[in-house]
């Protein structure tokens, strides 16, 4: 967690920063709280929007559904519609294979006037390749049907002369094939009579057929039919009695079937098949299950994926309302400890410059914008007698309270050996025992500049800092000593003074790099962007002091910077 | 979020080659500043404890050194008995000579 890391990361020095414990703190508070929102905000929405969506799923399925299946159901029949009316084409052609042999026959006798001999000689031929069992030649007249021949089994209408009479005389009526069912025998049997009307009228060729044993008989296995179950009935309708033949035990057909009715001769046959597959193929008579499961499905997988996505959503949320929590609470810390920082700074700076006659003095302590931790800078001003001011400005290297320790440690050993009348060059050499960059890995620069008003010198040492600004008449020089090693470098440093004679009215100006320090560009430059501010027309300390803050520095101020200043007049 | 991030570390890199003449060199690159000088020290530090004789500092590819990075390397050259700063840029030249460090840190003419 970023934010977190980062308040981990504050400053190592302890006193001033929250530690460890207050984050994980923090953290616990924060997932408590993620805990009551989880209870709070799951349940009935989350299952609300996973039960729509199934119930959406659930409806669009059924639909799909009950569209194939309709689609199924419409496909079946019209292919079975197509396969009974084949079948009825094929049963209409066999009245040819069954009219033709007894027509010929009625023909042959009438024109050889009941020729008993060459009607059987005819009609042996086609009983021996037809379907007939019993093949007779009657002679109508007054009275009662004769018969004049028999070729194979007795004809079972025989036995009833009265039915054979009134069949007789209605086939001749008709002019065409009659046909008679069912007749008892056993197996039973269908009788067929044919005495044209073109001709005398006077003979009719009379045939029986026997139905296959128990009516049931399949189609061939190479037919056309093979795919589908069939009954024959005689006459119109599906009654059992009129049963011809069928494949079938069970009878009448329920299952899905199609019948059709199909005139022969004077009587009819009823065809009715139903298929034992189904004739649109297997995949399409499961379509709708399998639409149907995998509706099923999906619909319950879509629920759970939704439900699902707005518990990770809701999850979310409460993760971005603890994170936001972690960042105000380390906004807050972070504030805090900028405050510390500054007030401690400004602790460590002295809140009343000393004054002396006809000197008048200036500080500006300003905080670099990283600044979370106190910095090492500092100012001081010492009056070390009625003329004379010692004007201190120094760099500790690094920051936190280490560098601000070393840095007050500092300040208050020049204020001790400038109270025992030390010269800055002795002073900077004691303070070079004091810190040692082998052991604190800190170094300090510092500047002296001792100006005194009645003798109009200014002296400047320098342990490796910056050097002071001399403005006086509008123009400004720095003023450059030797410089010597910052403090912590050597243990017994050698530091030598420039003194010079200063004008009768002037202003001194010392500082730290932050104020001409830039990244990427030479210390050079800022040093010059000091003095050509500096140089512009006259101005009160303080404004001088602000305008320096805001052209020198300007919003590059990573740093913390120092100033101090003095302005005197002879 | 209000302010300066506090722990933006500036980007920098190094690279320590142990010679066998007893020259350690070490390659800065980047900018070294407070927020990453601990990183080069540490790295360092157990180099010199196997007690060289020589640090060579190649600061071509440095960009920026802050005081904090000059006070790392005067005590570089505290701990072994000769310690050389190259390819100091002309910024970073002036700087150490500013602070009156040209001799400590080897910084040649």
């Amino acid at each position: 967690m970023d934010v977190a890391k980062r308040l981990v990361g504050l400053p190592e020095d302890g006193t001033l920063v929250r530690d460890h414990a207050g984050v994980t703190m923090t953290e616990g508070e924060s997932r408590g709280l993620a805990a009551n929102d989880g209870a709070r905000a799951r349940g009935p929405r989350e299952y609300a929007a996973a039960g729509v969506v199934l119930a959406v799923g659930l409806l669009v399925t059924a639909a799909l559904v009950w569209i194939s299946a309709t689609t199924y159901v419409d496909n079946e029949n019209r292919l079975l519609g197509l396969r009974v009316r084949d079948a009825g084409a094929l049963i209409s052609g066999a009245l040819a294979s069954t009219q033709t042999p007894l027509a010929s026959g009625a023909a042959l006798a009438d024109a050889t006037h009941g020729d008993v001999g060459k009607f059987d000689t005819f009609i042996s031929r086609t009983v021996a390749r037809s379907q007939f069992v019993s093949v007779s030649l009657w002679q109508l007249g007054a009275g009662q049907p004769r018969r004049l021949s028999m070729v194979g089994a007795t004809p079972e209408l025989a036995s009833s002369p009265a039915r054979i009479s009134s069949f007789f005389a209605e086939a001749a009526r008709a002019g065409q094939l009659g046909v008679i069912g069912l007749l008892q025998a056993s197996p039973p049997r269908l009788g067929y009579a044919f005495s044209s009307p073109g001709l005398t009228g006077r003979y009719v060729a009379y045939a029986e057929s026997a139905l296959p044993a128990n009516r049931h008989s399949k189609f061939q296995g190479t037919s056309a039919f093979a795919d589908l179950d069939y009954a024959l009935y005689f006459g119109r309708g599906q009654n059992s009695a009129n049963l011809l033949v069928s494949d079938l035990k069970q009878l009448p057909i329920t299952a899905r079937h199609a019948a059709i009715s199909i005139p022969f001769g004077t009587g009819a046959f009823t065809f009715v098949v139903t298929p034992h597959r189904p004739l649109s193929g297997t995949f399409a008579q499961q379509l709708p299950w399998l639409i149907a499961i995998a509706g099923l499905l999906l619909s319950l997988g879509a629920a759970v994926l939704t439900a699902r996505l707005i518990r990770r959503r809701n999850q979310a949320q409460r993760l971005a309302r603890s994170l936001e929590r972690i960042a105000e609470e380390n906004r807050r810390l972070y504030a805090e400890q900028r405050t510390i920082a500054r007030t401690l700074q400004h602790a460590l700076l002295p809140d009343v410059l000393p004054r002396i006659s006809g000197v008048e003095a200036g500080a500006r302590y300003e905080t670099g914008v990283k600044g979370v931790e106190i910095g090492g800078d500092w100012y001081d001003l010492i009056a070390l007698d009625e003329h004379r001011l010692l004007l201190v400005v120094g760099d500790v290297s690094g920051r936190g309270v280490r560098a601000a320790a070393t840095m007050a440690s500092l300040r208050f050993a020049i204020h001790a050996y400038a109270a025992q009348d030390d010269p800055p060059d002795a002073i900077l050499t004691k303070l070079s025992k004091l810190v040692n960059v082998n052991s604190s890995g800190q170094l300090a620069t510092i500047l002296c500049a001792v100006i005194d008003v009645e003798a109009q010198r200014l002296t400047v040492t320098s342990a490796g800092h910056l050097p002071p600004l001399l403005i006086s008449n509008g123009t400004s020089r720095f003023v450059q000593s030797e410089v010597g090693v910052p403090i912590g470098v050597q243990t017994k440093a050698r530091y030598s003074s420039v003194s010079i004679d200063a004008p009768p009215a002037g202003t001194l100006l010392a500082f730290t790099d932050g104020l001409v320090e830039r990244r990427g560009e030479s210390i050079d430059a800022g040093l010059d962007r000091l003095k050509r501010a500096a140089s512009t027309n006259h101005v009160g300390l303080e404004d001088l002091l602000s305008r320096l803050i805001e052209d020198v520095r300007g919003g590059a101020g990573d740093d913390d910077t120092a100033i101090a200043a003095l302005r005197w007049q002879a | 979020m209000a302010g300066v991030d506090p722990d933006s570390v500036t980007e920098m890199s190094f690279e320590l080659a142990d010679g066998a003449d007893g020259t350690v060199t070490v390659r800065i690159g980047g900018e070294l500043d407070i927020t990453n000088v601990d990183e080069l020290g540490s790295a360092v530090q157990r180099a010199l404890a196997e007690g060289p004789e020589r640090v060579i500092v190649d600061a071509r590819e440095l960009r920026f050194a802050d005081s904090s990075a000059i006070a790392l390397w005067v005590q570089w050259a505290a701990a072994v008995p000769d310690l050389e700063l190259q390819g100091a840029s002309p910024f970073l030249r002036r700087v150490i000579e500013s602070m009156g460090l040209t001799d400590t840190l080897g910084l040649k003419p």
